[in-house]
């Protein structure tokens, strides 16, 4: 039990953070090498040579406006290191500047718009002077080149957006509801039918719903325990972004970890078979709704948030990764309070209806 | 053959168990590898990248023509502007990049102040630099014309504009040799990707509850002092064991002859074919000395998981060794999986050339020479064991 609920969630977290590492920063913007055919027509369009000087970074050295890495070579040579993969695209001049690259992508678009940019930029400026021959004496070209940034970034949320955090969100669901094993081997040794203690326990004096909240309280305090040291791990070893919301980060992990236990004891109530079969329902459901929030493949989440919220709001892993997405990221409260009162009630319908099927219940024969 | 026959009780016994990782896979192979494929390209095609544009200025023109701008640059993606679905959008990637245009911008933009426009997307993205450069060039030849140009309607203006800006550098798309059939066989480098982690998974485990079986210690003198002979029941253990190897491999493999057809009967799809077979001898010869390593089923369960989502991970089965860190790559290069995978990935690049058939079988024999290091050692520690404890 210890393995699946402790052991296990902390080995995945540690191939997880292994494997998406540098998935982490894939997105961010890096240079983009390219090469370009060091002939006379290059050399000729000075213009083009200042301007390509201007958004390439030295090796070693680049400035927050470099674009490219940018490789001066010869026609064969330049081929060679597309082949290769050395360069995203490489610029050619022969009556006109010409664009060669290896496949479509981002980053030859950029290269591509660069180059667009360039030759817009000209006929700006050569149907401007038609028009208006004064406008070169009004300092047209150096206003061509200073352009004004109209853009204001406005941050959407509290934090980063950063979808790679949602697998180590649900990761900690994971962990609260394979809790649940805690929760069957309460009810276990509860009922009379399923284990000697059960049938030890029947016999004493002692009503059925102080059994079962003494017995569900032991399995919900080692649970937290062992909830709380993931993510301890997951915080400051992994260094996963929680946002800095400590109180709440709490209350959903003591949440989480009420409604791992309950769950457990559901099934374990619900389910009238074999203790093997009673641990088979409890992880191929907990490994379903993972898959459904995101642990495996996080725009799962989304399409289900998105497409069929219903889904998403009886999915109590869910529920969970949600919380802790709504704490980093959103500036409001709201879903985090629906969010959390949906997990409450998941808990208050559990228990009832593991009280309702322990109750009362006697036993001709054992 | 009693000895063979109680081995496949056991598995039967076992097979609810081992069919979940089976259904998983088959969910993972056919919904993952559907989702993850490039189209395969003839004409240089520009990225455009899915934003969200809102306009709360009205039936301007401007922004109407920076819509048609950005139009045939950008994706347009229909998200209604309320807080809560656009953070999820931009947080999940649907969208990469949300443009709203406040009221009053058109006036204020040919008054000629310096109005801005409010942007969101994640910081430092290259998607956010390139529509960062979109929109601020349009608006900017926009800017132009309107301080050197006099007498010219906005009409005027943004047609002078949008004529610039439809000036297009040639592209040229270096053609690959050989391309033709890169689709199914990049669908079907995942499939078999996807399939280390189900068959780790199922060998190890369904090895490992009929080795705790037979090794259990009652059943094992039991079965000593029947007039078995020991060569006879080890003979029919491990044939139990290749044979249920076997019927896993053959299970999975079905799935992909009935999604890529003859494909699979290709010189490609057969070098799939037979990575996959080294592979699974390779796991099985693992699965056996896990077998004979542990001591319940519960011990077998926790293991199989580990071993398969852990070298999965690490192996670039779910996450494309390219984008793996070197150090992690390195630890994973001692694992089986490692090469197998990297093999899936070299069959799925392959342009028929004899030099590049040699790197292929060069990490098959790795993955055979793992089959036979890791049964030797397990002989060695069977012996040890038998001698320790009798």
């Amino acid at each position: 039990m210890i393995f699946w609920t402790f052991l296990f969630p902390i080995l995945l977290a540690t191939f997880f953070n292994l494997a998406f590492a540098n998935l982490f920063n894939a997105d961010s913007f890096s240079e983009i090498k390219i090469g370009i055919i060091d002939n006379e027509e290059f050399r000729e369009n000075t213009s083009f040579v200042t301007a390509i000087q201007a958004v390439s970074a030295e090796k070693g050295n680049t400035n927050e406006n470099s674009l490219f890495v940018v490789t001066y070579t010869s026609k064969a040579e330049a081929a060679k290191l597309l082949a290769e993969n050395k360069v995203e695209g490489y610029i050619h001049f022969d009556g006109g500047p010409e664009l060669v690259v290896k496949q479509s992508g981002l980053n030859q678009t950029i290269i591509k718009s660069f180059l667009d940019d360039y030759q817009q930029l000209s006929s700006t400026i050569t149907a401007i002077i038609k028009e208006n021959p004064a406008a070169l004496q009004q300092g047209l070209l150096a206003n061509v080149f200073e352009r004004v940034d109209y853009l204001q970034e406005t941050p959407m949320g509290r934090g980063q957006p950063d979808a790679m955090v949602i697998p180590f969100y649900a990761l900690i669901a994971m962990a609260c509801l394979y809790g649940g094993f805690f929760g069957l081997k309460e009810i276990v040794a509860l009922q009379a039918d399923l284990s000697p203690e059960g049938a030890r326990v029947n016999v004493a004096p002692i009503h059925k719903l102080r059994l079962f909240t003494a017995s569900m309280f032991a399995a919900i305090t080692v649970l937290l325990v062992e909830i709380l040291i993931l993510l301890a791990y997951l915080i400051f070893v992994l260094k996963i972004n929680f946002g800095n919301q400590f109180g709440f980060i709490m209350l959903t992990s003591i949440v989480g970890t009420v409604t791992g236990v309950t769950f457990g004891a559901f099934i374990a109530a619900v389910v009238k078979t074999g203790e093997g079969l009673k641990i088979g329902i409890i992880i191929s459901l907990t490994m379903t709704m993972c898959f459904l929030s995101g642990m495996m493949y996080d725009k799962i989440k989304y399409i289900i948030s998105s497409r069929v919220p219903l889904l998403g709001y009886l999915n109590p892993l869910n529920l969970i990764t949600d919380s802790f997405y709504a704490l980093y990221f959103y500036d409001s409260y709201g879903q985090y309070y629906l969010n959390i009162g949906l997990l409450c009630a998941f808990c208050i319908f559990f228990s009832s209806v593991v009280y309702l099927v322990l109750r009362r219940r006697t036993y001709a024969s054992l | 053959m009693q000895v063979y026959k109680a081995l496949f009780k056991v598995i039967k016994k076992n097979l609810p168990m081992l069919m979940i990782y089976v259904v998983v896979f088959l969910f993972f192979a056919i919904f993952l590898s559907n989702v993850n494929t490039n189209p395969l390209e003839e004409d240089f095609t520009e990225t455009k990248v899915n934003m969200v544009f809102i306009n709360n200025d009205g039936d301007s023109l401007l922004a109407a023509g920076l819509e048609g701008y950005l139009g045939q640059n950008a994706n347009f993606v229909f998200i209604p502007d309320e807080s809560k679905q656009l953070q999820d959008a931009l947080f999940f990637k649907e969208v990469e990049y949300i443009l709203k245009i406040p009221k009053g911008f058109t006036a204020s933009f040919l008054a000629g102040s310096e109005t801005e426009l409010t942007k969101a997307a994640a910081p430092g993205s290259t998607s956010e630099l390139y529509l960062n450069s979109l929109i601020n060039k349009y608006l900017n030849t926009v800017r132009i014309y309107l301080s050197y140009t006099a007498n010219l309607t906005i009409e005027e203006l943004l047609a002078r504009a949008e004529e610039d800006l439809a000036q297009k550098t040639t592209v040229r798309l270096e053609a690959l040799t050989g391309k033709t059939e890169t689709t199914k066989s990049e669908k079907c480098a995942y499939y078999y990707n996807y399939l280390a982690y189900s068959l780790i998974a199922t060998l190890t485990l369904g090895v490992g509850a009929v080795m705790v079986v037979f090794n259990n210690l009652d059943l094992k003198r039991r079965t000593l002092c029947s007039p078995v002979k020991l060569r006879d029941l080890n003979l029919q253990l491990i044939l139990g064991n290749l044979s249920y190897g076997l019927a896993a491999w053959l299970v999975m493999i079905l799935a992909s002859i009935i999604m890529y057809g003859s494909y699979m009967f290709s010189g490609k799809g057969l070098l799939f074919l037979l990575n996959s077979f080294i592979f699974t001898l390779a796991i099985l010869s693992l699965s056996f000395l896990i077998a004979n390593v542990i001591k319940s089923l519960n011990a077998a369960n926790a293991v199989a998981n580990v071993i398969a989502l852990g070298s999965s991970f690490i192996s670039g089965v779910f996450v494309p060794q390219a984008l793996l860190g070197k150090t992690v790559l390195t630890i994973a290069g001692f694992t089986p999986t490692y090469w197998y995978v990297k093999t899936n990935n070299l069959i799925a690049e392959l342009v028929y050339q004899p030099h590049d058939l040699k790197p292929i079988f060069g990490n098959m024999l790795i993955v055979i020479g793992f089959a036979i290091g890791i049964l030797l050692l397990t002989v060695v520690i069977t012996k040890q064991k038998r001698t320790s404890s009798g």
